[in-house]
């Protein structure tokens, strides 16, 4: 299992900074108790038995000669630059942004990863097409534990998409990752996630990322599948007009169970978030939504704003929402709105009335409410077929 | 010029007289099942009272302390004296209460209150009640206004069923504590029908160092009554740690409307943590209003349970945090009827280092079909020492209902007041003005006496902070 004869076994090979980096990871590791999500009833979650990944997951282009883009896993000879990157998280004003999902999960995946990027656009270097990264999951890879680090250095702009798929509706897969990212002065990232596993699959996903001065972070996080999905996303808006947003949808049906965390850590002045959050339940589907909004002392003159809808098809389902609002400074604005509730009837009854069936109206309006997300998704393909799953959920 | 002060708070001295301590019973630090007992027989209380104490005592010694909210770690359980009966017997008669109590009382305007001829006054000194007076025609129309502590023997019946039977010993540490050593409070009867059109007033204070108090309100409206019941609290200050446990129960039946409010004012060494109820039968309807001004710490959610379909809550709440204090409020509402409505108003001010947290609940459970609930939280921060958390909780277990929640947290906007500055007003008067407008939605569902010193006490609290 998850012990240290694992942990000599993957880093074997590995560079010897990131090895020693497993070791200590695993070191916490082993002392921590194990989190539970109660309010989806995941209590007691036993990991699946460890199982290397060997599926290719970086699309190649031409174009990545401009990036600099390495696996995790290699003999790499750039370790000491990762390892710098990684020591900025250990900053006292990063620690209520460095929580992870859970201190156990995000050790595991510290130290027994099996995939997982080093991606650095370099000063100055603005990238029109996106990175694609595609983590699919079947019969004999039915473990992903993704450690990434992105870094998009001063004035550099780049759009990244990871799509966590897979084709196997009967496979009972694991996933547990780690994407941090570093956004540098004046940089802009945009990093697109879609969630899309079977019913039979557990999720978890941390995501931690450091904004610095004017740098701006856009994570559109999407989440259609998986019986389990617990995910966390926490920003520190470090400096100076630092901003960060997330557009989150997320549609669940069935049996599934979705816990999501959005977190700002509004550290420097004048930096400003936005969290937006849309989804739809169905069926028996549960979904906690938890948005913080932190205001540390000296974030003056800093904006941050939340919202989540939430549109409800069925009686069976069970959705909680914790917006929360921290603040130990005056001179900011900070807000936070939530509207839940089920669909218009009135709208639905005039779209039947022009020869439409529940079904496709309701499709349409869930439609409506998750255009403008879907719209930020950078490829035109992936887009096609979010929209496509998003149907045939809804018909199911 | 402006006019600055060096005030930082409230001038509590007259708030604060404390009498020389003259007790007649005196129950030993700490809780042993023998203190409890004591307590019982001294109350000269049925059987099943004392049995209720007991079991509650049980429960209590088992339960930890919340880990969440406030810091609570100050409170010295063994050092509070649970129970202090004051050297007084009940008196129905004014000019019977001896000199030093009416002294403290007419402090606190008691008889004024009298004179003005409210509806009723029951006053707490210490634990017990020592003055209570209602009006001829409401007693006979059938309407109920006593101590507790007769309650249980003149109305036994009545109290037997529904006392603590909403909130429970199991329910914390606290009610459990409340449940062993409950001790005076109110218990208010409206027959069906009836329509109490003054409001009915309590004042309850602390005196004794050390001693908790911890009071049982119990108010039951039957079909189609109207009530309106006022709670204000203050304390002299002492250097010991004060523990406030008080319970709240009300029963609001069928198609009846109740008004609760509070201006809870304790002196700032004081943890009121109190537990206050409300069940919401049919077409019933209660309201809140609270003003959360005093105290050390402070951990209150009132909670509304809709049981019948149509019920209806209404909160309307403003909390006061300045220095050394954390008040952690907030309003808590269960929807369980269809068609059930909810509308909570919560508003908090911090400055000088005051912590105000709001934190909420508003559930819907399966058969709330058709629920219709807004809950608009808004914080007000006057400087940047302190501090202000805003944590509503929603959990929504059917389809067919309509929610909507806004909070925002900010300071005073400049622009306003440089509006205000250039029609003549002085800033100081400016962020006056503002902040009662802040709380005027509280302030205006008060009757005038208690509007009055809600103002006066945001004048004072804000003096010497602006200029």
């Amino acid at each position: 299992m998850y012990n240290k004869k694992l942990v000599d076994n993957l880093t074997t090979g590995q560079s010897k900074l990131l090895s020693n980096k497993r070791r200590e990871s695993f070191n916490r590791f082993k002392d921590l108790t194990q989190g539970d999500f109660n309010r989806i009833n995941l209590i007691n979650y036993q990991f699946p038995e460890y199982s290397p990944y060997n599926k290719e997951y970086l699309k190649e282009k031409k174009w990545q000669a401009e990036l600099l883009i390495k696996k995790m896993t290699d003999n790499l000879n750039n370790e000491e630059e990762i390892i710098n990157y990684l020591e900025q998280f250990k900053n006292k004003r990063v620690k209520k942004g460095n929580q992870g999902l859970d201190q156990k999960y995000l050790a595991l995946a510290e130290a027994f990863y099996n995939t997982g990027l080093f991606i650095k656009v370099p000063k100055n270097v603005e990238l029109k097409l996106p990175v694609e990264i595609f983590y699919e999951l079947d019969q004999e890879n039915p473990v992903l534990i993704d450690n990434n680090l992105i870094v998009a250095e001063e004035n550099s702009k780049l759009t990244i998409v990871i799509d966590y798929r897979m084709q196997d509706q009967n496979l009972e897969a694991f996933h547990n990752g780690l994407t941090r990212v570093i956004v540098e002065n004046n940089a802009v990232l945009n990093i697109v996630k879609v969630q899309r596993f079977n019913d039979q699959s557990d999720n978890f996903d941390s995501n931690i990322s450091l904004v610095s001065n004017q740098g701006e972070l856009n994570w559109i996080p999407i989440e259609l599948g998986a019986r389990n999905s617990v995910t966390n996303n926490e920003n520190t808006l470090m400096d100076d007009g630092s901003r960060a947003s997330i557009s989150s949808v997320y549609f669940a049906d069935g049996d599934r169970k979705l816990d999501l965390g959005f977190k700002m850590n509004h550290q420097g002045r004048h930096s400003s978030s936005e969290i937006e959050s849309k989804g739809v339940l169905k069926d028996r589907a549960q979904k906690v939504f938890r948005g913080d909004l932190y205001f540390q002392k000296g974030a003056g003159q800093s904006k941050g704003s939340e919202k989540e809808e939430v549109l409800l098809l069925d009686k069976t389902v069970d959705s909680d929402s914790i917006p929360a609002l921290f603040s130990e400074e005056d001179n900011i604005e900070g807000e936070h709105a939530v509207s839940a509730g089920q669909i218009d009837e009135q709208l639905l009854f005039y779209l039947m009335s022009r020869g439409m069936d529940k079904a496709e109206a309701k499709q349409l309006m869930v439609e409506a409410a998750f255009n403008p997300i879907f719209d930020k998704i950078p490829l035109n393909d992936l887009k096609g077929s979010v929209i496509n799953d998003v149907k045939t959920r809804i018909r199911s | 010029m402006s006019e600055k002060t060096e005030v930082k708070d409230i001038d509590r001295s007259l708030h604060e007289e404390k009498n020389e301590e003259k007790h007649r019973y005196k129950a030993a630090k700490g809780l042993t099942p023998e203190v409890i007992k004591e307590i019982s027989r001294e109350k000269n209380e049925p059987e099943w009272m004392r049995e209720f104490r007991l079991k509650a005592l049980e429960i209590y010694k088992k339960k930890d302390i919340p880990t969440w909210g406030a810091d609570i770690s100050d409170l010295d359980m063994d050092n509070i004296i649970t129970y202090v009966r004051p050297d007084a017997d009940l008196q129905s008669d004014w000019d019977q209460v001896p000199e030093e109590i009416k002294n403290t009382f007419d402090a606190l305007g008691i008889p004024e209150a009298e004179k003005e001829s409210l509806a009723g006054v029951g006053a707490q000194y210490d634990s017990e009640v020592v003055y209570h007076n209602l009006k001829e025609e409401m007693v006979e129309q059938g309407v109920i206004y006593m101590d507790m502590e007769n309650a249980v023997k003149e109305h036994e019946d009545l109290v037997k069923e529904h006392f603590m039977k909403l909130i429970t010993p199991n329910d914390h540490k606290f009610s459990a504590l409340h449940g062993a050593v409950w001790s005076g409070g109110s218990f208010v009867y409206v027959p069906a029908g009836v329509d109490v059109d003054i409001p009915l007033q309590s004042y309850f204070r602390q005196n004794a160092p050390g001693s908790g108090q911890f009071e049982h309100t119990l108010i039951i409206l039957e079909e189609g009554a109207n009530a309106h019941f006022i709670e204000g609290c203050s304390a002299p200050k002492y250097s010991v740690n004060n523990l406030h446990a008080g319970a709240v129960e009300l029963y609001v039946n069928k198609g009846a409307k109740l008004r609760y409010s509070t201006i809870e004012n304790w002196s700032r060494n004081m943890f009121n943590l109190n537990t206050k109820r409300a069940l919401v039968e049919e077409d019933g309807v209660i309201e809140w209003v609270s003003g959360s001004f005093g105290s050390k710490v402070s951990m209150l959610y009132p909670m509304s349970i809709l049981k019948g379909a149509r019920a209806r809550a209404e909160f309307t709440g403003v909390t006061f945090a300045a220095e050394g204090q954390y008040l952690d409020t907030g309003a808590q509402v269960i929807h369980a009827a269809p068609n059930t409505t909810s509308t909570v108003n919560a508003r908090s001010i911090a400055k000088d280092g005051g912590h105000a947290y709001y934190r909420g609940l508003l559930k819907a459970t399966e058969n709330a079909h058709g629920a219709k609930a807004s809950v608009s939280c808004e914080s007000l921060m006057l400087d940047n020492e302190s501090k202000s958390d805003t944590l509503p909780i929603m959990k929504l277990q059917t389809d067919d209902i309509d929610i909507g929640h806004e909070a925002k947290v900010g300071r005073i906007s400049e622009e306003a007041i440089f509006y205000l500055m250039s029609r003549g007003i002085s800033e100081e008067e400016a962020k006056a003005m503002i902040v009662r407008g802040f709380v005027e939605p509280i302030a205006s569902e008060l009757p005038l006496e208690y509007a009055v010193e809600l103002n006066n006490l945001i004048n004072l609290e804000l003096e010497g902070t602006i200029g």
